[in-house]
């Protein structure tokens, strides 16, 4: 986590995510470049920090201008993504990739 | 659509051999493409993204049989014609003079 950046002054905007939050992957992949892995489609994690705010790849890699947006550290279960797998797995996900779960899901 | 760099959990890959002391080139050439890269993006020709954009638009038959500043030296060539720098045939030319 990068110093002097701070969850509280994330909060303000309604589509930040918090600690805690349960996020879900993309199930598809794109036709352009882009950060997520193949392992980690259509997979469920929890928001564990923020690391700052970066311009999205997909957008960059094909020319296409685009402004910061937030990039979170989330949590995945081992065997969430690999069977047999007993340990947590943890990447870097850019606020595009992510769709927040209802509290009630 | 993946594309073929995305092989994290793959099985059937050997595993990665870790050099002793290993040094951070194994060649001249290889010294020279990471200087190259590094020079065309802080000049502003390409960025990171289009730079590993490029090599993971390598076909799945040259990436798995390049080493990794070859992948880089494919990127670099790649952006130079696409972004005008080089014609296709220039590169050619150099490989054959230098054959």
């Amino acid at each position: 986590m990068q110093p002097g950046i701070s969850w509280m002054s994330r909060t303000t905007m309604a589509d930040e995510l918090r600690p805690g939050d349960v996020v879900e992957t993309p199930r598809t992949d794109p036709p352009h470049h882009t950060r997520v892995p193949r392992y980690a489609r259509g997979a469920t994690g929890t928001v564990v920090d923020f690391e700052g705010e970066h311009p999205l790849p997909d957008n960059r890699a094909r020319g296409i201008a685009t402004a910061p947006e937030s990039v979170y550290t989330v949590r995945f279960a081992g065997d969430q993504l690999f069977d047999g797998t007993d340990h947590d797995i943890v990447l870097s996900m850019w606020r595009s990739y992510l769709t927040k779960k209802a509290d009630d899901e | 659509m993946g594309r073929i760099n995305d092989v994290g959990g793959m099985q059937g890959f050997p595993s990665i051999a870790r050099e002793d002391d290993e040094p951070a080139f194994h060649a001249d050439w290889e010294a020279h493409v990471f200087a190259i890269n590094r020079a065309l993006l802080a000049r502003g020709l390409y960025n990171l993204d289009e730079f590993r954009d490029a090599i993971e638009r390598m076909s799945p038959q040259d990436y798995l049989a390049a080493s990794y500043y070859e992948r880089w030296l494919h990127g670099v060539t790649t952006l130079l014609v696409e972004k005008g720098v080089l014609a296709a045939g220039d590169l050619v030319d150099v490989a054959h003079d230098h054959g």
